[in-house]
């Protein structure tokens, strides 16, 4: 399978205060077309800056970044953030979606940015919705909807421009453990049926387990890398 | 982004703070409202005045008069060869006449006695191509052609001396007349009154209620000279005034004429009153500027308070732009808000303005001296304008947009990892 992800000697430094604090120190890792990866590990392991540094959301102090064979480095503000329109979908801890919008235009607002045509945005946004399981939920707002709901919302936003990869920021973070595993399902699902590769941060073994491959991060470096069970009851 | 979805957001947001939204936006109004009631205003007052003065200047006459006023105001006199060269300018010259002036007279006819301060001598056939206006009067002669020799025509308020109602004299009465002939010597010759001036009132040069007017004729044979002091010329077009003044400055040595140009005067008047509105509007504008900032002030707070929703617009892929965009749609829309209530108001404002001022001066008005039919409208009446409504709509926008840009590109350029993080 193609190589969808790469990241080579990726470092990242933070300045908290008087500190440097070192949070990725020469990540190297692919990720292959169709593939579920879990990065897993404790809080403070690097993981989330990993991810966004992956996801062209923060740029690596050294190291580079390729999606799709793109280098990320060498891309401008506007060329980035195009990237992360069309090659790239977010699903974060917080949902992260806009409180004034209902479910639908929250999950379309990817093609209102890419200037796709409306009629057709909102059918293919109907489509996703229903795809999630939301069918009836279209019009609700944020903040009508269960945790659960407003994750499948938000994972049906970071569907819905057909990204090569989806990255996942502790999906389940923020939600029971019944509800956490009917999303962790709903991702696995979607990498089954659809072939979507998935990157999914979490510090959850039993989450990370799901995965094809578990990355196992700590202190901002790849300590170890497991074939996961793959083991979910869908 | 599609631009409908960045209004229609944009417009969402406004909505779920409306009482922040409508207060910004009562800024742009009476920003808004305070430059047109302040236009419309100046450009009705300019309007007025400059009507007034038009009216009372008669613009297609000109005046030309002997010697200047830096080189000392001669005793030139004109002859028919003056007249006769200026009627011959190539264009422009509608009618030209000249005027003797005779001085005070006393008028006699039995045991009434008048005096008029302006007698003058024309002919009155030139005479009337020039003042077609005001020069009308009843006549027993008919056409002006037909006046002879020893005629006179009188003005209203010599004819009706302290406004009284009977004439001095009617058409066809026989009076005295005394004027100066020579220094000591006076002289008294009987006229036939050929005709009464109708009260007309001028606020301008010349006013004709107070003269009286004999046929140039009479005057060169009393006098037993050809010359005479003023010449007055008719343009075909006030806007061809300054090119036939030029023309007619030519036809004499330097500085032995001045030519009186009324349009230049109005020019200058109206400049005036032009670059006063202006400055009105400036000040009005400062309200604009001021509202403009409460505009950047909210927006500010606007972009810390969506500072998450930023990070999440860029974590999906907005651009820099979009972020600059949206926040830029919301202001601008409060600029044509406040600009589409605004531009009524203003109008309605200076409307009401408008109404206090003519009551005020409504009593005022009945004392004034001048009573012709062209004064009783001396009421400001704003001046709608169709490009001030416009312009300060634009502007409105314009500096809601300008004051939003600070805030916006704040929001733009915001981090999206630290955005993400905003609680």
């Amino acid at each position: 399978m193609p190589v969808i992800l790469e990241a080579r000697e990726v470092e990242k430094t933070y300045q908290m205060g008087k500190v440097r604090v070192s949070a990725l120190q020469g990540i190297t890792l692919q990720v292959e077309k169709g593939e579920f990866v879990a990065i897993f590990g404790p809080s403070g392991s690097g993981k989330s800056t990993l991810l966004h540094v992956l996801g062209g959301l923060d740029r690596p102090d050294k190291g580079s970044v390729y999606v799709d064979g793109i280098n990320l480095s060498t891309l401008n503000e506007a060329k980035l953030a195009e990237v992360r329109l069309r090659k790239i979908g977010f699903i974060f801890q917080f949902f992260n979606l806009l409180p004034r919008l209902s479910a639908l235009r929250n999950v379309e607002l990817p093609l209102t940015l890419a200037d796709f045509p409306e009629k057709e945005s909102i059918q293919k946004a109907t489509e996703i919705l229903e795809l999630v399981g939301l069918k009836d939920r279209v019009n609700h707002r944020p903040t009508e909807l269960s945790g659960g709901e407003q994750q499948r919302v938000a994972i049906a936003r970071a569907l819905i421009n057909d990204p090569k990869i989806v990255l996942a920021d502790e999906p389940t973070g923020n939600l029971d453990t019944t509800t956490g595993w009917e999303i962790v399902r709903l991702m696995k699902r979607l990498n089954e049926e659809k072939g979507q590769t998935f990157v999914v941060v979490t510090h959850d073994q039993g989450v990370a387990e799901t995965a094809d491959r578990m990355i196992y991060l700590k202190d901002g470096v790849i300590q170890s890398v497991k074939k996961g069970g793959g083991g979910v009851s869908l | 982004m599609r631009r409908r979805q960045i209004l229609t957001v944009a417009w969402a947001n406004m909505k779920q703070r409306r009482l922040r939204t409508s207060l910004t936006t009562l800024g742009v109004v009476i920003g808004v409202t305070a430059v047109i009631a302040l236009a419309s205003l100046g450009e009705g007052f300019r309007v007025t005045v400059t009507q007034r003065m038009e009216q009372g200047f008669e613009l297609n006459v000109l005046t030309i008069i002997p010697g200047s006023l830096f080189a000392g105001l001669s005793r030139e006199r004109f002859n028919d060869t003056h007249v006769e060269n200026i009627r011959n300018i190539e264009s422009g010259v509608e009618a030209v006449t000249q005027v003797m002036q005779i001085g005070s007279v006393t008028l006699k006819s039995g045991d009434k006695e008048v005096r008029a301060f302006v007698a003058t001598a024309v002919n009155f056939t030139e005479f009337v191509k020039v003042f077609q206006e005001r020069f009308q009067f009843e006549s027993v002669n008919g056409t002006p052609e037909q006046w002879i020799n020893n005629t006179i025509v009188i003005g209203y308020k010599v004819n009706h001396p302290n406004d009284t109602e009977t004439p001095f004299a009617r058409s066809g009465d026989n009076i005295n007349m005394t004027f100066q002939k020579l220094q000591f010597l006076f002289e008294t010759r009987n006229f036939t009154v050929a005709g009464t001036l109708q009260k007309r009132g001028a606020p301008g040069l010349t006013n004709f209620d107070y003269w009286v007017f004999i046929p140039l004729d009479t005057a060169r044979e009393i006098y037993q000279t050809n010359e005479s002091d003023l010449i007055f010329v008719k343009v075909s077009d006030p806007d061809y005034s300054e090119q036939v003044a030029d023309d007619i400055e030519a036809l004499f040595p330097p500085y032995k004429i001045s030519i009186l140009v009324p349009i230049t005067f109005i020019r200058q008047v109206d400049y005036i009153l032009s670059l006063i509105q202006l400055f009105l509007t400036s000040i009005a504008s400062i309200s604009l500027l001021v509202a403009g900032i409460g505009i950047m002030n909210i927006t500010t707070v606007s972009v810390m308070e969506r500072t998450r929703e930023i990070g999440i617009m860029k974590a999906i892929g907005a651009k820099n732009t979009t972020i600059l965009t949206m926040f830029l749609a919301e202001t601008a829309l409060i600029g044509l808000l406040g600009g589409i209530i605004g531009v009524p108001t203003g109008y309605g404002l200076s409307y009401l303005l408008s109404y206090i001022v003519s009551r005020f001066t409504m009593r005022q008005q009945q004392d004034t001296v001048f009573q012709g039919p062209e004064t009783q409208q001396s009421v400001i009446t704003p001046i709608f304008s169709i490009s001030w409504a416009v312009g300060a709509l634009l502007f409105g926008v314009l500096i809601c947009i300008l004051f939003g840009l600070y805030p916006a590109r704040k929001a733009a350029k915001l981090d999206p990892v630290q955005a993400l993080r905003y609680e």
